[in-house]
């Protein structure tokens, strides 16, 4: 550990690049050389990168923890690429550095994402690997997982930005992996713009941020979080508002609003794009058109908790915005409930875990919208584990299906599943242990991790650090049912939760299978190839479907046939399952301060500390949490209860009588709430009128007035210069000629010019000729009006190119230039020189630039022009312009 | 000026007349061939110029360097424009230069 301490310095930690580094060279190795190195090579490569940058996590949190022990505070191990460029504001200077660093929160999150995204690995080597794009799907992980590291080891809001933007790039592309259907690239179009208007309230909080803490980098946002505390005006956004007069002068009535606020708010519409909150969540159930194991790696376990990290990081901004946290934490919990609600109907396994992310991504919203921020990583950390278990194990279903059903939409409806537990064990337990997990049934991990959540939602609020409130005391407080509010809705999504889970695992794992009725004519095209060996036949993912050649095959639709059984997966991907389902288990230990533990909260601590003012509880002891964890587990109960009851015990009769008795009310989650035909009508809708305004101001003003106007002058110029087209070598040869001739009389004429140096004060002037090839000059004056040249220096031209005189002031003369080339023709320059009267000055004054010279002793002393005299005080009531000397 | 400034003069005047040949022939013939030939002459013509003014700038050789260079780059262009008359030739069965007008119909 010593060695390595010195190896790597804190302020140097070149590890860092290690980490950084190699996913990116083996994104680059796979998506450019990747066809030719055969997937053997590419499995080896992409793996490697993945599984060695996990390991220098591993080293780099270890190193981490050791000088934190030391140090016993928050330590900070940075590393800096290169210096970027520096912004010059009118507050200060903010450099804006390439600059990466390790500090407690983001150690734990890169484990996070290179460990899980080594296990997603090596379950896609086997996953994708019938798929054409195999080399394409592993350079794009690659890349996924470098961007992911930028986005969370940069130590500046610019660096974590380009990360959030290469994630959602790779979001982007693994969307539309499949991009040959319609739907999957429109999803991945449609993921790619609801996070662009998240981008652009992160780049708003950035500006925002440099204008008012005077800083980008975690530690300088941090010292100058008390700039925040400031009211800005948002309205009118100029001066007034434009013909303000015809509506009344009250629209310009400024508005104003904390500075914390509007950053906090800003800074939460980045997240809820990157985090699936409402109102931009609509994008995420879209997002399972991609490749299993993207969902996931990326719309499950890493990418989408970037919000409620991006949240962890600027905690000492939110706690500064007591108002911006409430409507955070509830939109977190109208999210949690929302999403929740939706996904007790859906029948497709993957939008029913979709849902459920979104779900439980609004918890952690409620979580570190409370201001209780290790709450809320904590639920990042065990929702990676279980909802990746979780959606791998949907992955290992559908890939079973695959065996009777090449369709997408058929194979990874619930409907068509059940009895899976006889077919595939290891996929049934582990799924099993991640329901429960997920359910909150104590004591694996989204027990504790949720449970901590409701409990700091019903204690805690944001108050703002008191020395903050103490000078500005205009700031919002919570009011005492908010926390009791956010309690009641966690509780209700919590039982929501356990319905739903545990229908999606009853239905899939119990109860009869029934693929074997459905794919009407479906032949295997290895029919002697039966057995274990017979998913090798089969195409590794599920958007192959099946020729339409086969429906000419009349059979009963009620028989079962005759074809491969579903079958358990191969070990690469049951490993994954195995480690991510034991991680489920047990990571909830990380902090279970019910039995006494606290690892998590002890290591983030340093970071929160100035999050840890902001916020105040109504149970500073801890004596509730018993009381209100007891409610929490048996609501999960309740709710795992009514799903056995409805699916195991009643084969799903309940659920359809309800559904028969409220139809309206099911067909509304059927339809998810609609919201993707409100934003179709509204602002889809908008947009397109707009498009189509601009359509056709092109076609009749563009087109119709600019293009043609310009294009009718061109034409007549044409028409007139086209006769000089002859075609007719001897014609341009011609114009030549004159050119040339004219070129040449041009350059042999002889041209008399001449610049004049005036120094009006002095009263000296002189002019100089301006030189040309083989000219001799003469110079002569006319020192009257309407009097005679006067030649200097007799009639003769000579070489001198100046002459120089001195006027009185007042007195004026015309000089005249005269040249002559070495033809012997002459040409003449004349100006008019005149010396003013005055040169602005009172009388009397003195030019002390340029007569304070430095004395003999070493003080300035006071040189006069010779014959200047003696300098007297300007008379305040003199006339400036009045008599000269 | 002594005898070497009137040798000078001979020579600039018999540059001038023969550029002035050149000229005008390129202006009023027509046959391609006889044009690069004009073009010839009025190339030489500015070397004499060259290597008379040369003269008078005794030990520079400034004057004959640029007429070699004239004369390799005259060697370059009259291969080519042959090139082309050959392909125009080919093209037109003609070499009369009011024949090669495509591009103006």
């Amino acid at each position: 550990m010593q060695t390595l301490q010195v190896v790597f310095p804190p302020t140097d930690f070149t590890l860092l690049a290690v980490i950084l580094g190699l996913p990116l060279i083996g994104a680059f190795i796979n998506g450019v050389f990747g066809k030719r190195l055969g997937n053997q090579a590419v499995t080896l490569m992409a793996l490697g990168a993945v599984g060695a940058s996990f390991v220098a996590s591993l080293l780099a949190f270890f190193i981490l923890r050791g000088q934190q022990a030391e140090s016993q505070s928050a330590v900070r191990l940075t590393w800096t690429a290169w210096e970027w460029l520096t912004l010059n504001t009118p507050n200060a200077r903010v450099p804006l550095e390439i600059k990466f660093s390790l500090d407690a929160l983001n150690a734990t999150m890169s484990l996070v994402v290179t460990g899980v995204g080594f296990l997603i690995h090596l379950y896609s080597s086997k996953y994708m690997q019938e798929d054409p794009g195999y080399y394409r799907f592993f350079a794009y992980l690659n890349l996924f997982v470098f961007s992911m590291l930028v986005l969370i080891l940069g130590d500046n809001l610019p660096v974590l930005f380009i990360g959030w933007e290469g994630v959602g790039l790779c979001s982007y592309l693994l969307i539309g992996f499949w991009f040959h259907e319609d739907a999957n690239a429109a999803a991945g179009k449609k993921a790619f713009i609801a996070n662009r208007v998240g981008d652009f309230g992160l780049l708003c909080a950035m500006g925002l941020l440099v204008y008012y803490s005077g800083a980008l980098n975690w530690s300088g946002i941090e010292a100058g979080a008390a700039g925040l505390a400031t009211q800005v005006q948002i309205w009118p956004l100029g001066r007034e508002v434009p013909l303000a007069a015809l509506v009344g002068q009250w629209i310009n009535a400024p508005v104003y609003v904390d500075a914390s606020t509007l950053v906090a708010m800003f800074l939460f519409l980045g997240c809820a794009g990157k985090s699936a909150q409402l109102p931009l969540y609509v994008w995420l159930p879209d997002a399972m058109a991609g490749p299993t194991p993207v969902s996931a790696l990326i719309h499950a376990a890493t990418m989408v908790t970037a919000g409620v990290y991006l949240m962890c990081r600027m905690s000492g901004v939110f706690v500064m915005a007591p108002k911006a946290m409430l409507i955070i934490a509830f939109i977190g919990a109208a999210t949690a409930l929302l999403a929740a609600s939706i996904a007790l109907v859906q029948n497709d396994i993957k939008k029913v875990l979709a849902y459920s992310t979104v779900s439980q991504l609004g918890y952690m919203f409620v979580g570190v919208g409370v201001g209780a921020f290790t709450a809320g990583f904590f639920h990042v950390l065990t929702h990676a584990f279980f909802k990746a278990c979780l959606f791998l194990g949907a992955g290992s279903v559908i890939h079973a299906m695959h065996a009777r059903i090449h369709d997408t939409e058929a194979s990874q409806d619930m409907r068509n599943m059940g009895g899976m537990k006889a077919f595939m064990p290891i996929t049934h337990v582990t799924f099993l242990i991640s329901c429960i997990a997920i359910a909150g049934i104590p004591p694996l991990a989204g027990f504790w991790s949720k449970d901590e959540i409701l409990y700091m939602a019903y204690t805690q609020s944001v108050s703002a650090p008191e020395a903050v409130r103490a000078v500005y005391p205009g700031l919002y407080q919570w009011p005492a049912w908010a926390g009791k509010a956010l309690y009641v809705m966690g509780l209700l999504g919590a039982l929501m939760t356990a319905f739903y889970m545990f229908r999606l695992y009853i239905r899939i794992f119990h109860g009869e299978f029934k693929g074997w009725t459905i794919v009407k004519g479906w032949v295997d095209p290895h029919a002697h190839a039966h057995g274990d060996d017979a998913h090798a036949a089969h195409d590794g993912h599920d958007d192959h479907g099946h020729g339409g050649d086969h429906d000419h095959h009349a059979f009963d639709p009620d028989e079962p046939r005759e074809g491969p059984r579903p079958h358990e997966s191969p070990w690469q991907m049951t490993t994954p399952l195995v480690v991510l389902a034991a991680l489920a288990a047990v990571a909830g230990f990380l902090n279970a301060p019910l039995i006494g533990l606290h690892v998590l909260d002890d290591w983030l601590a340093p970071i929160f500390t100035l999050a840890k003012t902001g916020v105040t509880s109504v149970d500073p002891e801890h004596a509730m949490m018993l009381t209100l964890a007891i409610p929490s587990v048996l609501i999960a109960a309740t709710g795992v209860g009514v799903a056995v009851y409805f699916y195991y015990l009643k084969g799903g009769e309940p659920a359809a009588a309800i559904a028969e008795k409220a139809p309206g009310v099911h067909r509304f989650l059927m339809g998810k709430w609609y919201v993707d035909e409100l934003y179709e009508e509204t602002v889809i809708g908008a947009i397109d009128s707009l498009a189509e305004f601009f359509n056709w101001a092109d076609r009749w003003i563009i087109d119709g007035i600019v293009a043609r106007l310009t294009a009718g002058i061109a034409r007549l110029f044409g028409s007139v210069l086209r006769f000089t087209q002859t075609g007719r070598v001897q014609a341009y040869a011609a114009a030549m000629v004159v050119g040339t001739a004219l070129v040449g009389y041009y350059l042999l004429t002889p041209r008399a010019s001449a610049q004049l140096f005036e120094d009006d004060r002095a009263g000296s002037y002189r002019v100089e000729a301006a030189p040309g090839l083989g000219y001799s000059y003469r110079f002569s004056s006319q020192l009257t009006e309407d009097g005679e040249f006067q030649l200097e220096a007799g009639d003769a031209f000579h070489d001198r190119r100046t002459t120089s005189f001195n006027l009185e002031r007042g007195q004026s003369r015309t000089v005249r230039v005269e040249v002559k080339d070495a033809f012997g023709h002459t040409s003449k320059w004349e100006r008019r020189i005149e010396r003013p009267k005055t040169d602005g000055r009172p009388p009397g004054s003195v030019d002390f630039n340029t007569m304070i010279q430095q004395g003999a002793d070493g003080r300035p002393r006071l040189v006069l022009p010779p014959g200047h005299p003696e300098p007297t005080l300007p008379d305040p009531g003199a006339d400036p312009q009045g008599g000269a000397q | 000026m002594s005898l070497l400034g009137n040798v000078l003069e001979h020579y600039v005047m018999l540059a001038g007349l023969i550029f002035a040949i050149g000229a005008v022939g390129f202006l009023i013939r027509r046959n391609v061939l006889v044009q690069l030939m004009c073009i010839e002459l009025m190339l030489n013509a500015v070397n004499l110029a060259l290597v008379g003014y040369n003269r008078v700038h005794v030990g520079d050789m400034t004057g004959h360097l640029f007429a070699f260079f004239v004369i390799a780059v005259a060697a370059a262009e009259l291969a080519v424009g042959l090139a082309i008359v050959i392909a125009f030739y080919r093209l037109k069965s003609s070499v009369q230069s009011d024949e090669a007008d495509a591009l103006r119909h």
